[in-house]
């Protein structure tokens, strides 16, 4: 058998606790220390929940046309007053003036960054968000995303690549069907399932750059110092097995899951 | 699907890219989707659809129309059995269905209702069932199946159309972008109501040609799986220009087509995307 040096690599700890009712997440987690940024496409089933339990919610742009037209909706309830974003921020181009008029006059800050044709909206808003956290709760911060999946392939592909460009963020990326999230290659990942709101389908992918090494645990179908590659082999419709799935690669992976339960 | 014993990819160098002067030029074209009396008859395109398990976009009826060849990946039966007749609305919902019947239905089968299965296979579809295969995914087989089919050894006229690869699980969508990687030589689009998107291997220099009437403004390219070192295009709002494309870096997304044809060279296999009029 051939014994290789195993590097000594930070562990990061992945858990979507978030998605759980309050009354069943655990003590003392600082599970309801989210951010949430609601990008321009129909809200998921879950946005109630993932609103009212959120430290801080930011609209970016036409975000804030979604939640005005769609959360009373959701909540059978016609009181718009509610759900009101801390934050509505982006280049401002798809929210509705009447939109942001209401929002203004109940306290959202507008931040406009029309000036900034460089950047998508939700990369404004992942900055904004950086640059407003004192470095001593950094390690703590954690962005949910909606509506950065599905729609114009360009919009999903940009969103997705927020997540490699600001790496060192936790950012998660939801939707009706599924989250996605980073598993940077400089770390050791543990995912902890939890199995009443995620799961069994998940995937793991290299779209980055191959993978020439990654080794999992807890899926139905491990990955031993395997070689993933778009054009060759990557891992879909994987099932995990397990309460804790762990990752470790040579590349930088998009993890994803399936969501189930969620209302 | 996973192997059940997943082994390594084959190992060995990947092709040495081609010098950019020595690649054959590779034409594209959304003239599928322009409505039937814009074509030319026999254009020498042979079309095939593949619908698979998500929502019909649209314009289903006009390419179903269009191809030769109409697959259904398992749960996609369901899909055009409920879907035709709503996007028909003005015909009786038999008469659509038997008008829209899939040549085959394939896959394994655990999506499918057992109604739906039975409906078609009672109209003469034939009914594959693959559940013994898990190591490829329903897409993949149904691009295998259709150029198993197709006459001839050149596939160079075949185009593949394909409704539901994109929106819904994630990693169902980029094993259907895998599969775009898998068979470089076969044109296979995925449509959604928004957007297409299909592959311009590195192997070639691209032309494509933009049909207005349908489609942009809106398009990307993206380098999914492998950094591009060099990237150049014409007929772009931005055009690229030996440009380094990479997830982390840069890549193009949210661009503009201001030209009728665009052109793309790159040392790496590319996704190009375009946004679909309403």
């Amino acid at each position: 058998m051939l014994w290789r040096t195993i590097r000594s690599m930070e562990v990061m700890a992945h858990s979507s606790n978030f998605l759980l009712p309050k009354l069943h997440q655990p003590a003392k987690t600082p599970a309801n220390n989210y951010t949430l940024v609601v990008l321009n496409q129909q809200l998921p089933r879950f946005m109630p929940r993932l609103w009212a339990q959120a430290k801080m919610r930011i609209c970016a742009d036409g975000g804030a046309n979604r939640v005005f037209d769609e959360m009373s909706q959701m909540k059978n309830d016609l009181d718009r007053n509610r759900y009101i974003p801390e934050i509505i921020e982006g280049d401002m181009d798809s929210i509705r003036p009447e939109v942001k008029r209401f929002y203004s006059s109940q306290g959202s800050k507008i931040s406009d960054k029309s000036h900034n044709q460089e950047t998508t909206d939700l990369h404004k808003c992942i900055s904004s968000i950086r640059h407003r956290t004192p470095d001593h709760e950094k390690p703590n911060l954690c962005v949910l995303v909606t509506g950065a999946l599905g729609g114009r392939f360009d919009h999903e592909a940009a969103n997705i690549n927020v997540l490699y460009v600001f790496s060192d963020m936790r950012i998660v990326l939801l939707s009706d069907d599924c989250l996605i999230q980073l598993l940077p290659k400089t770390h050791h990942h543990e995912i902890y399932i939890e199995s009443s709101v995620e799961g069994p389908h998940c995937g793991i992918f290299p779209i980055g750059a191959p993978s020439t090494s990654t080794t999992t645990t807890g899926l139905k179908w491990n990955l031993s110092d395997a070689e993933m590659r778009f054009g060759s082999m990557i891992s879909t419709s994987n099932i995990v097995d397990s309460d804790k799935v762990t990752v470790q690669s040579d590349a930088d992976l998009l993890w994803t899951i399936s969501l189930r339960n969620l209302t | 699907m996973e192997p059940h014993h997943p082994r390594r990819a084959p190992t060995g160098a990947m092709d040495p890219p081609t010098p950019a002067g020595a690649r054959p030029a590779m034409s594209h074209s959304s003239a599928f989707l322009l409505p039937s009396s814009a074509t030319p008859a026999g254009s020498g395109d042979a079309y095939a659809v593949v619908v698979l398990n998500q929502r019909l976009p649209r314009f289903a009826p006009l390419l179903w129309d269009r191809a030769q060849v109409r697959v259904c990946a398992d749960g996609g039966a369901n899909r055009v059995f409920d879907g035709m007749p709503e996007l028909l609305p003005g015909h009786a919902p038999d008469d659509v269905r038997s008008r829209y019947k899939p040549d085959v239905i394939k896959g394994d089968m655990d999506s499918v209702r057992p109604e739906v299965k039975e409906y078609y296979s009672n109209l003469g579809t034939k009914i594959v069932d693959q559940s013994h295969d898990q190591d490829t995914t329903d897409l993949h087989k149904c691009v295998a199946f259709i150029t198993d089919k197709s006459p001839g050894p050149d596939k160079s006229n075949l185009c593949i159309l394909v409704l539901g690869a994109l929106g819904g699980r994630f990693d169902h969508e980029m094993g259907n972008i895998n599969v775009l990687h898998l068979f470089p030589n076969i044109k296979i689009v995925l449509l959604s109501d928004d957007c297409l998107i299909f592959l311009l291997p590195r192997t070639h220099s691209h032309n494509i040609h933009i049909e207005r009437s349908v489609e942009g403004p809106h398009c990307g390219l993206i380098p999914i799986g492998t950094p591009s070192t060099s990237t150049t295009t014409t007929g772009l709002r931005w055009n690229l220009d030996n440009a380094h494309m990479s997830f982390g870096g840069l890549i193009s997304t949210s661009n503009i087509v201001d030209e009728d044809q665009v052109m793309v060279t790159s040392d790496s296999d590319l996704i190009w995307t375009i946004s679909l009029r309403h």
